[in-house]
């Protein structure tokens, strides 16, 4: 029986892919389209109009970096107009005091800055590139602007112990969130993988910092720790399922169930030049494939935490067993427990990598051509 | 979180923002990565918290409108801003910067 679509609450406006910054531990594609076929205003406008008409509430406008692209002000105000919480998720850079303040007028709600630890030289050597300065800049600037301010700190095995400075330095940055995100490892992170994931003693003591800050912080900051699936029992109820709350529009107009889906091979989806963005929603394959419960294998079939986790990532069992149906690894109970215990337990012993390009080195992200 | 004083002014976050649903027409508070959707109480709540009144002065407007008790009306809006504080959405003289 074919369930009604549920409602769209949240909506991922990938404007570009380009990004001036080359973080090993990027989720964007690893192969991107030509730059030329990104959207237009227009037929942005139009996205964010029919996600408005959907139900979708949030719009996070995010790339690559959404700042490359100079119409932005121009879709936040369209986004504000058709009633949608607007979020900048932003390396801060080109975020001047003019194009801040651009923003503000156009009717953003919040912004949201990376940081790639707390001190410049190492914050600098993940990014790939010298940025720590501009961001401490353009988070003060957004903070006297009146923006609530979230900062995002992807973790890995270079910068986990750094915890308790990047959550001095987001307090000192008056930031109202943080996300404290072990990486997650899509796109480019999944090639670095043996360089990025930490030791499980590492996540040991990030999980006890985090948790006291977040105590400690309550009503002031929000603390939010995102726990490596690599070491749990039980994935990550991705997007909370497939096709359940969540899409994501890619630079080209693509529309995804989540932000790495295009990776998964076996799927074609469907681009807002040649449909509605309801009907990709509501009536296209690619949503309906991984939506409810039937499609599931055992053991998620008979599985009592089926409609809790919903099997995981789709993208993450493509990625590690080549098939997007099955369980994801990140559960304890999938026969494919293996091909992700193996790379964990390979880096309990194993020196962190030197943190630095080249052969045999990290894979710093490159851009779309 | 300490708790909150009957003297305190409670304020909304400018983070959040209170509008209606497009698709049920309910009244909604967004704010970053989350929504909460206002029963009747809670709308009449958040109506009051704009950083003029005291909380002391938010209970009695409410006891007066629902004629209901002031204690049992202060405790459920003490443990409705207390949801909020806890996601970080009101603000105090403590919190605001």
């Amino acid at each position: 029986m074919v369930q009604p679509a549920p409602r769209p609450f949240s909506l991922l406006a990938e404007v570009t892919h380009r990004c001036p910054l080359h973080c090993p531990y990027c989720s964007n594609p690893t192969e991107f389209p030509p730059v030329g076929d990104e959207l237009t205003t227009a037929e942005w406008r139009r996205v964010l109009n029919e996600a408005a008409e959907m139900g979708v509430l949030h719009v996070g406008f995010s790339g690559g970096e959404p700042l490359q692209r100079p119409d932005l002000a121009g879709l936040v105000a369209a986004a504000r107009s058709a009633g949608l919480y607007s979020n900048l998720i932003t390396s801060a850079v080109g975020l001047s005091r003019d194009r801040a303040a651009e923003l503000r007028t156009a009717g953003l709600d919040s912004v949201q800055i990376s940081f790639q630890s707390d001190e410049e030289p190492l914050a600098n050597l993940i990014a790939g590139t010298r940025v720590h300065a501009k961001k401490l800049e353009a988070a003060a600037l957004v903070r006297e602007l009146g923006f609530p301010l979230t900062i995002n700190v992807v973790l890995h095995r270079a910068n986990i112990g750094r915890l308790p400075q990047i959550i001095a330095l987001a307090e000192k940055l008056d930031a109202e969130r943080l996300e404290l995100a072990n990486t997650q490892f899509y796109g480019w992170a999944f090639q670095n993988r043996l360089a990025l994931l930490p030791t499980r003693a590492q996540i040991r003591e990030a999980v006890e910092i985090s948790f006291a800050a977040k105590e400690r912080l309550k009503g002031r900051m929000e603390v939010i720790f995102v726990a490596p699936d690599y070491y749990a029992d039980r994935p990550k109820p991705c997007m909370h399922g497939w096709g359940s709350r969540h899409l994501t529009v890619n630079p080209r107009g693509d529309v995804l169930p989540c932000p790495t889906a295009g990776g998964i091979k076996s799927l074609r989806f469907e681009n807002i030049r040649e449909k509605s963005l309801h009907w990709i929603w509501a009536g296209s394959e690619s949503f309906n494939r991984f939506r409810g419960t039937e499609w599931m294998p055992q053991p998620c079939q008979s599985c009592e935490f089926r409609e809790i986790d919903f099997g995981g990532c789709r993208c993450q069992a493509a990625l590690l067993t080549e098939d997007a149906a099955n369980t994801d690894p990140a559960c304890a109970l999938s026969p494919f427990r293996d091909r992700l215990a193996g790379i964990v337990e390979s880096v309990q012993d194993a020196p962190a990598a030197a943190f630095a390009g080249g052969p045999g080195g990290i894979v710093y992200r490159e851009n779309p051509r | 979180m300490s708790p909150l004083s009957l003297t305190e002014r409670p304020k909304l976050s400018p983070r959040a923002r209170l509008q209606s649903d497009k698709v049920t027409g309910r009244p909604i508070l967004l704010y970053p990565e989350g929504v909460l959707v206002l029963n009747p109480t809670g709308q009449a709540i958040l109506g009051l918290c704009t950083g003029e009144l005291t909380l002391q002065e938010i209970i009695a407007r409410l006891a007066a409108d629902y004629q209901a008790p002031a204690e049992h009306v202060s405790k459920d809006v003490i443990a409705y801003l207390d949801r909020l504080r806890a996601i970080n959405l009101l603000e105090t003289p403590a919190t605001a910067g």
